[in-house]
């Protein structure tokens, strides 16, 4: 089954537990939580390298306890190893601190080959954190990745970027943010959950276990700080137009082209 | 709503209604109108341990508690009760009595590819003349040599135009009264196995109900179940199961239609305002709640008493009893609350208001719970 000369023998794959719903306060519980689906389809080119190539896939997290579960999930799909990196200091962390944790929580799991990122997350929606750790872990990256073909020791990768197809190669280790439209994740079925939830291994790591400063990450080590956070309203207007069919689709046409809709 | 849940049922939670958000609930409609059974769903389902729920993993099932499995059969059922109830009938009242009361050989044969769903289970009691007095069937299963030969006529069989796998009750002594009852597994294709019409039902209508009717139906002797005589016993431990599962059922089907209801009544406005705004809506909306949640607790807390080890029969049928009439009351409502539109196929609520009356009749009609509640509760 397993053969390392093909693809990548180890797999980090970062996800992050997003909040599903809500009222858009920063409350987060059990019930709100859940896989930012943005990291699905990353989780799922990783389980298919490996489905097709041999190798692990560990997937790795930063949470609060409550959001292990995530992880679970996650080997319900096929992952290996799941890694929650948990600690209090990490409260309020912007994406650099987050990249920061990340970033030497990776360093942790060396030697590993290949580490994929969701392009975003649900929540917030930034894109920062995949490049980020990146940058700081000093590993070639593709942003916005398609397609993967792993040959031998290096990468084929394909990134879709407006109505254009870029084809790149690059070494392991690589960092790659993959696109949430780049394949369907699977369903994850009930077969998997006893291993998921009973068998397969869930470490939580913090701060101490990584020997990272709390001065590097949480609100102490953000570079930025959310100030406010509030929803957006938008003012929708209903006009009803009157006469004949052909009348409402005349009036329709000049509306839409007198406001350049059209 | 659901504090005392492990994770794992929650997580087992979010995949159904995953899946069924996906694949069942916009094909729901479509189904019923036509009376199809949805193969490809189905066989997705299987791969994904739907028709095992229970099944211990070695034989190829999720392994999962019986919390996960009304959970399992709530979600489905929120989506499509009829899937909900192929799914539900064949993990409790097929697959149960396989694994509880079946030997070793038996289970190897049959178990793997019912938790696969790649054969369908059936449970057949019910008679033209026996429905609720289960006693009175009248079918025979004689031995012959090493073999039994199977008269039955049973009708209203749940799955059953998609069965392989039938659990037959008959009568094995036909002078032994309830005692000569017992269980034998008649397989399809068997020569004499013959499946009915589909029913023409008033709800449910994407599951298969027939009639199997067995003509000298030769079934190896190997295929009982248990011991000679134990069919009522069986049966009942099956029923206890299938009750959960069908009181699960009823709360899906309620938990729609209130979600529906929901949806309907800040949409729709009336007197310039939603309908929602209106007090004799909200407080409709509140009463459907709240029954709801009184009878998911119910369902939950007979599946905690299993999962513990504990007797179970009464909250089951309590369970049964209550969610079902719950179900029938809460879609009355959902349609009450859509007004005329609610009485049109332009909206779901009509087929849920169809599909919850029948969860009062099968399994055991609410009539029959109460005279088993009160037995327990009266003595004799």
């Amino acid at each position: 089954m397993k053969n390392t000369a093909m693809g990548p023998n180890k797999t980090i794959v970062c996800v992050k537990p997003v909040v599903l719903s809500g009222s858009g306060a920063k409350v987060r519980s059990a019930e709100s939580y859940g896989l930012n689906p943005f990291d699905r389809p990353a989780l799922e080119i990783a389980l298919q390298m490996k489905e097709k190539r041999g190798g692990t896939v560990t997937v790795f997290a930063m949470g609060p306890e409550p959001s292990a579960f995530v992880l679970n999930e996650a080997m319900a799909m096929g992952a290996d190893a799941g890694i929650l990196l948990c600690d209090p200091a990490l409260a309020g962390s912007d994406t650099l601190a987050t990249s920061t944790a990340l970033g030497t929580a990776i360093q942790h799991l060396s030697p590993f080959d290949l580490v994929l990122f969701g392009t975003r997350s649900s929540d917030s929606d930034t894109g920062h954190v995949g490049p980020q750790a990146a940058v700081l872990l000093d590993l070639p990256l593709v942003t916005g990745v398609y397609a993967v073909e792993p040959l031998g020791n290096s990468l084929r990768v394909e990134r879709r970027i407006d109505d254009f197809r870029e084809t790149y190669e690059l070494p392991f280790p690589a960092v790659l943010t993959v696109r949430p439209g780049s394949v369907r994740p699977r369903d994850i079925g009930l077969l998997e959950m006893g291993p998921a939830f009973e068998e397969k291994e869930l470490m939580t790591w913090s701060l101490k276990d990584l020997g990272l400063s709390p001065e590097r990450v949480g609100e102490a080590g953000s570079a930025t700080a959310v100030i406010s956070l509030s929803k957006v309203k938008r003012t929708k207007t209903c006009q009803f137009l009157s006469g004949s069919n052909e009348e409402q689709i005349e009036e329709l046409l000049s509306r839409l082209l007198s406001s350049g809709l059209l | 709503m659901d504090t005392f849940l492990t994770e794992k049922n929650r997580a087992v939670r979010r995949a159904v209604r995953s899946f069924c958000d996906e694949e069942v609930r916009p094909i729901a409609g479509e189904i019923d109108r036509e009376a199809s059974f949805p193969w490809e769903v189905v066989e997705k389902m299987g791969k994904l341990g739907y028709f095992g729920i229970q099944v211990p993993r070695e034989l190829g099932g999720a392994g999962l508690d019986s919390m996960s499995y009304v959970i399992v059969i709530e979600e489905i059922s929120r989506a499509c009760a009829s899937l909900g109830l192929c799914v539900t009938v064949h993990n409790s009242v097929a697959v149960f009595p396989i694994l509880a009361f079946g030997n070793d050989q038996q289970k190897q044969k049959w178990i793997p590819p019912l938790a696969r769903g790649e054969k369908i289970g059936a449970f057949c009691l019910t008679e033209p003349n026996a429905g609720s007095d289960a006693a009175g069937i009248e079918a025979t299963a004689i031995r012959r040599e090493d073999h039994y030969v199977i008269n039955a006529n049973k009708v209203f069989v749940t799955n059953g135009g998609v069965a392989d796998i039938c659990l037959i009750f008959a009568r094995t002594d036909p002078e032994a009264g309830a005692k000569g009852i017992s269980v034998v597994v008649a397989e399809r294709g068997t020569p004499g196995f013959v499946v009915g019409d589909l029913e023409d039902l008033c709800g449910m209508r994407a599951n298969p109900v027939t009639s199997i009717r067995l003509y000298d139906c030769a079934v190896p002797m190997e295929n009982l179940i248990g011991e000679e005589g134990m069919g009522l016993k069986i049966g009942l431990a099956a029923l206890d199961i299938g009750r959960t599962g069908i009181a699960a059922q009823a709360v899906g089907i309620a938990q729609a239609a209130l979600e529906e209801a929901v949806k309907y009544s800040r949409q729709r406005r009336q007197f310039g305002v939603p309908i929602a705004r209106h007090q004799a809506i909200a407080a409709m909306i509140a009463d459907m709640a709240t029954q709801v949640e009184a009878a998911r607790l119910m369902v939950y807390r007979s599946a905690t008493l299993r999962d513990k080890g504990k007797p179970f029969s009464q909250a089951s049928a309590m369970a049964k009893l209550f969610a079902s009439e719950t179900s029938t009351k809460v879609t009355d409502m959902a349609v009450q609350v859509h007004g005329g539109y609610g009485y049109s196929r332009l909206y779901p609520v009509e087929r849920y208001y169809r599909d919850a009356r029948v969860t009062r009749i099968y399994e055991g009609t609410s009539e029959i719970h109460r005279v088993v509640i009160s037995k327990e509760i009266l003595g004799g």
